[in-house]
């Protein structure tokens, strides 16, 4: 049985003092983790935020809950993982949605496809999050996405690579087995479990 | 005329303690700027080295030279410097580029489009950007963006916005960075080819000339309010300048020993000759912020400390 914990989703700050604030007093009252979502809303920018959120707490997890996938590259989010990673001393969490609302797609100019085919690009951004973080040269041809040979370094601090949080509601999303090949290749390793939280971001 | 400032293109740490104590001493040593680059290349990822840096510092900007347009959709970009300008506390500088290593777009399996493409989806990019930034809300339909209704919140602290370098070397670029930056950064080098071949032949005078004309015509009135950087290779303290750039020779073969030290994009000779280069090129062409790497970063702070802020 896993020991309780507790996240709080943080959303907005009028200043950098008003943001440290509240992740020292999220801190402060024990809970784990400062999670940051990812809305073309009145909020701030995940990955950022979780940054300086750690520059001013010395324990506090922090994360995002979740990217959007269809908001970033794979490539890129692997890149700013680690590097958020490395820079909070290792104790970035990396929660990741296949994208749910129709209205921030069309007013960015991007397609909104079916559930379907957003699960099924998570899936293959997944793929090659992990490979990227864990360190392996990525070549990977999917529907959505084509890398080939790539590996990012400086690496995170937690091998194989920091908790990912795959959060949302659907039964497709929640039940789906493996996350891609590297996930499925994984049972004999030391890789954690992909994480599935039942709360909606 | 500007006053001198300087930046340094900070690029790795193997840990944040590392990346701070850069950040540090950078700020110590009088630069104004520590910048990031963006490359898939192992360098860490800008956004989030930026907003380290700054908490680790009270005073230094932060900046990226410069975000590859292509890796970012500018509704994503535009949030993210307002939040980094925000969380730290108005010290943002947005340094764009088109984008030119194709190696990279081939491993993220990114069409890599003709250059004339690349800079026309940056400048739409850049019009998204500049208008979010400011706080408006944005309706735009371009060749490759297409944005609907949208704004952001929160905003970033500098108003209107953060201040925009474009950096670039080709004329179609410094023509869009004329118009629309704050802060012109002459590259200097062509990497033509995707990036496997260095053009040097805007290291000669006639070049600088040349680019320095085409920026102030497309600036119009807003020359004077132009900040203008140039990129410095090589950072080299001697009593023979001849002798050092004689041997550079081997390295940039399409330039004359002559034509190295006439360039502003390398520093070489006893600390008051690169003091004097230094003013000669902001008299002659007007630049006054000058950038370089980080392992440049001891070499130059002779420099920094003489001219920063005069």
């Amino acid at each position: 049985m896993k020991p309780f914990r507790f996240g709080i989703n943080a959303r907005d700050a009028g200043s950098r003092a008003e943001w440290q604030d509240k992740a020292r007093r999220v801190e402060g009252l024990g809970y784990s983790a400062l999670m940051v979502p990812d809305h073309l809303a009145a909020m701030l920018a995940p990955i950022p935020a979780a940054v300086s959120a750690a520059a001013a707490t010395k324990s506090l997890r922090v994360g995002t809950n979740v990217l959007n996938n269809d908001f970033r590259h794979p490539v890129l989010v692997a890149r700013e993982a680690a590097t958020a990673d490395l820079l909070s001393d290792g104790r970035f969490e990396l929660g990741l949605g296949a994208g749910h609302m129709r209205s921030e797609n069309d007013q960015a100019g991007l397609p909104f496809e079916r559930g379907g085919v957003r699960l099924e690009r998570l899936a293959e951004a997944v793929a090659i999050i992990k490979g990227l973080l864990g360190g392996a040269e990525v070549t990977f041809v999917g529907q959505h996405y084509r890398v080939t040979g790539h590996t990012i370094h400086p690496g995170p601090v937690q091998r194989p690579y920091p908790p990912i949080i795959i959060g949302g509601n659907g039964p497709r999303l929640l039940t789906r087995g493996g996350w891609g090949p590297r996930t499925s290749a994984c049972g004999s390793c030391e890789k954690p479990p992909v994480r599935e939280s039942k709360s909606s971001s | 005329m500007k006053p001198f400032r300087f930046g340094i293109n900070a690029r790795d740490a193997r840990s944040r303690a590392e990346w701070q104590d850069k950040a540090r001493k950078i700020e110590a040593l009088g630069y104004s700027t520590l910048m990031v680059p963006d490359h898939l290349w192992p360098v860490l990822a800008p956004i989030p080295a930026l907003v380290s840096a700054a908490a680790a510092t009270t005073t230094l900007r932060v900046g990226t030279n410069v975000i590859n347009n292509d890796l970012r959709h500018p509704v994503v970009l535009a949030r993210e410097a307002a939040t980094v300008d925000l969380l730290t506390d108005g010290r943002l500088e947005l340094g764009l580029g088109a984008g030119y290593v194709r190696s990279e777009y081939d491993q993220a399996g990114l069409r890599f489009d003709r250059g004339g493409v690349r800079v026309e989806r940056l400048a739409e990019s850049l019009t998204i950007v500049k208008e979010l930034l400011r706080g408006a809300e944005v309706n735009f339909a371009g060749q490759h963006y297409r944005v609907a209704g949208h704004k952001i919140h929160p905003l970033p602290i500098q108003r209107p916005h953060p201040p925009i370098m474009i950096g670039g070397n080709g004329p179609r670029l410094l023509t869009l960075a004329a118009k629309e930056a704050d802060t012109v950064n002459f590259t200097g080098i062509t990497f033509a080819r995707g990036g496997t071949e260095h053009d040097m032949s805007a290291w000669k005078v006639p070049a600088i000339d040349e680019r320095m004309r085409l920026v102030r015509e497309a600036a119009g009135e807003r020359f004077d309010s132009l900040e203008l950087s140039a990129q410095i290779q090589r950072v080299i303290a001697t009593d023979n300048r001849r002798q050092t750039a004689e041997e550079l020779v081997k390295t940039w073969p399409q330039l004359t020993a002559e034509e190295i030290l006439e360039s502003p994009y390398v520093l070489i000779g006893t600390l008051d000759e690169m003091v004097e280069a230094l003013h000669a090129r902001r008299e002659r062409w007007g630049l006054s912020y000058f950038v370089t790497f980080d392992p440049l970063l001891e070499a130059l702070a002779p420099i920094v400390a003489r001219l920063a802020g005069k």
